[in-house]
């Protein structure tokens, strides 16, 4: 019997400036009927091409240049499209990124469900709606039936996506291609999201190719990960085995950048620059890694490296497989950090209300955002603030700086007392208190030069520096945050989002401000990049001192960065503490529903979240 | 900038218009040295000439007469300088106007918006042209005040489109950073906001332009526009209007005039968004 999908030196080509450049090259990959196959890399690894290939949905300049793409023995390639056609939807089914856009936002979830049956043919309406209701409850949606007459915004995002599964799920497919399902959720519903998916997949006796960026949840889910660099597939194997072990410096030097949840906190391993465009890949001979590996020598560069087999079934393609062991993270020698037991930033009995304005014969509500907060942040302090989105966290940030003001209570800084605003405290907030924001494409105006950006705050209010003392203090700040001078005159569009994070942080840093308030400033980055952000604040922090809170989901991040932590839950702070105490024995259920929402770091460890039920 | 110069002047559609434009524009600016004669010189002996390319023409007029003599050529040069004067310093009017509104209305946003936004519904329920014609009754006649009565009228086109252009800009992460660096609103509209607005407006004016243009020969047209004593091609219309039999060139003349006029700021103003429009840059191409 054919395998489910079988994939034999694929290579997609895109036209980029005239000359044709491989997205994919030469990729080969045999997913067995009912396993999971994970592709895992960051983005621009071509790992979601597979799934554009498969549907035959490429970006316009794309195209299937060589290669097989066989489902159960059938290439998709090269096959009829309307027999193509036949097999979308019915035998191969696809779970999206972002389920919100995915539905249509003016059809109810019954008519979407009702369409999609009568597609693949099966039954009246009445029997069809009967099926969706089954297929619905199936992915543990209670009240299926009320459900049908919902619109997609009336629902959560992880309601969405388990329609979305039920939909994929309803036509029996053999195959299912995942891309990111749990990534525009939030992380409390990654675990059941995953959870249902395993199940499904185990009672419909599907195959899986589930595309995603954590390396640390496809060994938890997958039987065999193919792990993607630059458009080639660098190594794969069966699954815990790769983790456990693995055997090309790019899958090391990941899950050495990648900070942990359970094991000391260590230095997170930095791999230099980024992974290469296409623009770039035009160009580059040898192999693509080289650049940012720790094990190049001459002879990588010269050519490009063969897949080596190390074991049955496990594949890398490097030269030096045997060295890549050896790569371990350059321990830095502690930086004693000056925490005084003095506050810098005290928040007193915080509250902030939103009034939803009445409809017809429906009144006005007042909603809580943030409910008598109380916290403060010591000097130097790294404190975290996690939760759930909608939970207050990004309420917080925009009244500590005063982008909203808040209802009642007191914000000190220093001794005084921000929130009567005058032109006093605004000039105290500028100084002592900057932010860093979460999307460093709008934080950036695309019109100033790097230097005018990173130096604003010296033409503000009645402050005009000079051009030369502005270049001046540009130098510093870019060389404070590891940047080359000279880019002091390009503009943002130049850049790349790791690089414009940077870019956003030295301007927060203009003025030496106290406290820094950074919302979510590393979760749109990929992992490589987010670890060379994180080592750069806690250099910054022993080098010039500030404060921060620190606003994430990701709680292995906030572990390896902050010193102390507030959980928020629905408006409140319904826990804080040292990061470590908090994590080792958390009292409050949200804290523990948090945690546990992480998948372990060891591959040999079971997600207790994926047994349960 | 130099990118953005550099992209207008491939742009063949930019490259056409601007040619077009500059031509009438050194037709109104030239005026007295390019007309052959006085615009209101009449010729009683020479009334109605055909144009030279027409038996009975005369070198001397080389598009004709009209019915008071006067030559048709010079009258429709004088009346390009009308026109590009109506033009330019009523969509300048227009956009000061507008764009003070919008950045106040978009920025600021609350009872302001409310305010200015109710006012701009209520301005836009007249007819447009209806509004001008009572205005120029009320004001009387001549070139000021046909270019106050177009301000008045169109002010609230640019309000509407650049507010919502300036809500947009404003939703930005860096119009936020620069309130936290210290600017006060005024330096932040000045320099976060206006220069993002800045190629919708330069649209939006050269849009404005054809309407202006159109506008002055409705108002010329009826007689309630820059006066008799001062050539307007609407008046060389209307006046042509009664020999219509006897000389159709006369009244086809300022038409073309008018018509290609109105397509070069029109085709200016569909190339400009083109090529400035940075979405549509990006996506484009």
């Amino acid at each position: 019997m054919p395998p489910a999908l079988q994939v034999e030196g694929l290579t997609v080509e895109a036209r980029i400036g005239g000359a044709l450049v491989p997205a994919i090259r030469a990729l080969s990959f045999d997913l067995g009927r009912e396993k999971i196959l994970g592709l895992v890399g960051e983005s621009g690894a071509g790992k979601s091409m597979i799934g554009r290939a498969i549907a035959q949905l490429l970006p316009p300049g794309f195209v299937v240049a060589s290669g097989r793409l066989a489902f159960e023995g059938q290439d998709l390639v090269r096959m009829h499209p309307p027999q193509r056609r036949r097999l979308l939807g019915r035998a191969i089914a696809f779970i999206p990124q972002a389920p919100l856009t995915a539905l249509n936002p003016v059809l109810t979830i019954g008519a979407q469900f009702d369409e999609h049956l009568a597609r693949i043919g099966s039954g009246n309406s009445t029997e069809r709606r009967r099926r969706a209701i089954t297929a619905l409850e199936a992915a543990q949606l209670p009240q299926a039936g009320e459900l049908l007459q919902r619109y997609p915004h009336q629902l959560s995002g992880g309601m969405c996506q388990r329609a979305l599964i039920a939909m994929a799920f309803a036509s029996n497919p053999r195959l299912v291609i995942a891309d990111e399902p749990t990534t525009a959720l939030d992380v409390t519903m990654q675990p059941p999201i995953i959870r249902l998916l395993a199940d499904m997949q185990r009672r419909h006796g599907t195959a899986i190719v589930f595309i995603t960026h954590d390396l640390r949840l496809a060994a938890q889910i997958c039987d065999d990960v193919v792990v993607m660099y630059a458009g080639r597939a660098v190594e794969s194997g069966p699954a815990r085995a790769v983790l456990a072990n693995p055997a090309h410096p790019y899958t090391r030097c990941l899950q050495l950048a990648n900070p942990s949840m359970r094991v000391d906190r260590r230095t997170l391993y930095v791999m230099p620059e980024h992974m290469p465009s296409l623009q770039r890949l035009a160009t580059m001979s040898g192999c693509h890694f080289a650049p940012r590996c720790p094990l190049a020598a001459d002879d990588c560069r010269a050519t490009s490296p063969p897949d080596v087999t190390i074991a049955s079934g496990r594949r890398a393609a490097c030269i030096h497989v045997t060295a890549t062991s050896g790569i371990v993270a350059i321990e830095k020698p502690t930086v004693v950090v000056k925490t005084s037991s003095r506050s810098v930033l005290l928040v007193e009995r915080l509250q902030k209300d939103y009034v939803i304005s009445g409809r017809l014969l429906r009144p006005a509500r007042r909603v809580s955002a943030v409910k008598n907060t109380s916290f403060c942040i010591g000097e130097n302090e790294f404190v975290a603030l996690v939760g759930e989105s909608g939970s207050g966290k990004s309420t917080i940030a925009k009244l500590l700086v005063g982008l909203e003001q808040p209802d009642a209570g007191r914000i000190v800084l220093n001794g005084t007392d921000l929130v009567p605003a005058s032109a006093r405290t605004q000039k105290l907030r500028a100084e002592g208190l900057q932010m860093v924001f979460q999307d460093p494409y709008s934080a950036l105006n695309p019109r100033r030069r790097i230097a005018s950006i990173v130096t604003q705050a010296m033409e503000a209010g009645s402050r005009q520096a000079s051009w030369d003392e502005r270049l001046r203090r540009t130098e510093e700040l870019l060389a404070e945050v590891g940047m080359p001078a000279d880019l002091a005159a390009r503009l943002p569009g130049q850049l790349s989002g790791g690089q414009r994070q940077r870019i956003n942080i030295s301007r927060a840093l203009c003025n030496l401000p106290k406290v820094l308030v950074a919302d979510e400033i590393v979760s749109g980055l990929d992992v490589s990049i987010q670890a060379q952000l994180l080592n750069l604040l806690t250099r910054l922090r022993a080098e010039l001192g500030f404060a921060m809170l620190f606003i994430s989901h990701d709680l292995a991040v906030v572990r390896h960065l902050c010193d102390r932590v507030l959980v928020m839950y629905r408006g409140e702070i319904v826990e804080q503490g040292p990061i470590e105490t908090v994590f080792a024995d958390p009292r409050h259920p949200h804290t523990r529903a948090l945690i546990s929402s992480v998948p372990p770091d060891e591959p040999s460890a079971m997600w207790a979240k994926l047994q349960a039920n | 900038m130099a990118k953005v110069v550099a992209r207008c002047l491939r742009s063949p559609r930019v490259l056409v218009a601007m040619a077009m434009v500059v031509g009438i524009g050194a037709c109104a600016i030239f005026a007295g040295t390019l007309a052959p004669h006085d615009p209101a010189e009449q010729n009683l002996l020479s009334i109605l000439t055909a144009p030279i390319w027409q038996t009975g023409g005369d070198p001397n007029f080389p598009l004709g007469t009209d019915s008071l003599g006067r030559d048709v050529l010079s009258r429709l040069i004088y009346g390009a300088r009308t026109a590009m004067l109506v033009a330019f310093f009523a969509s300048l009017g227009a956009m000061i106007i507008g764009t003070i509104l919008a950045h106040i209305s978009g920025y600021f946003g609350g009872a302001a918006d409310w305010m200015i936004g109710r006012a701009v519904d209520v301005w836009m329920s007249f007819p447009p042209v209806i509004l001008s014609l009572i205005l120029m009754v009320g004001l009387g006649i001549g070139l000021r005040n046909v270019i106050v009565a177009i301000v008045l009228v169109d002010w609230t086109r640019f309000c509407r489109v650049l507010r919502s252009e300036v809500l947009v800009v404003t939703r930005n992460d860096y119009v936020a950073a620069a309130r936290l660096l210290g600017f006060t609103h005024w330096q932040t509209i000045r320099r976060e906001i206006f220069p993002a607005t800045l190629p919708l407006l330069i649209t939006l004016v050269s849009l404005e332009m054809a309407i202006a243009v159109v506008v002055e020969a409705i108002l010329s047209f009826v007689g309630l526009g820059v006066g008799a004593n001062q050539p307007a091609w609407g008046q060389m219309i209307a006046d042509a209007r009664q020999y219509v039999y006897q000389s159709p060139w006369n009244l086809l003349l300022p038409i073309i005039a008018i018509f290609l006029t109105v397509t070069a700021f029109n085709l200016l103003g569909d190339g400009l968004r083109r090529t400035l429009d940075v979405r549509l840059v990006e996506t484009g191409r």
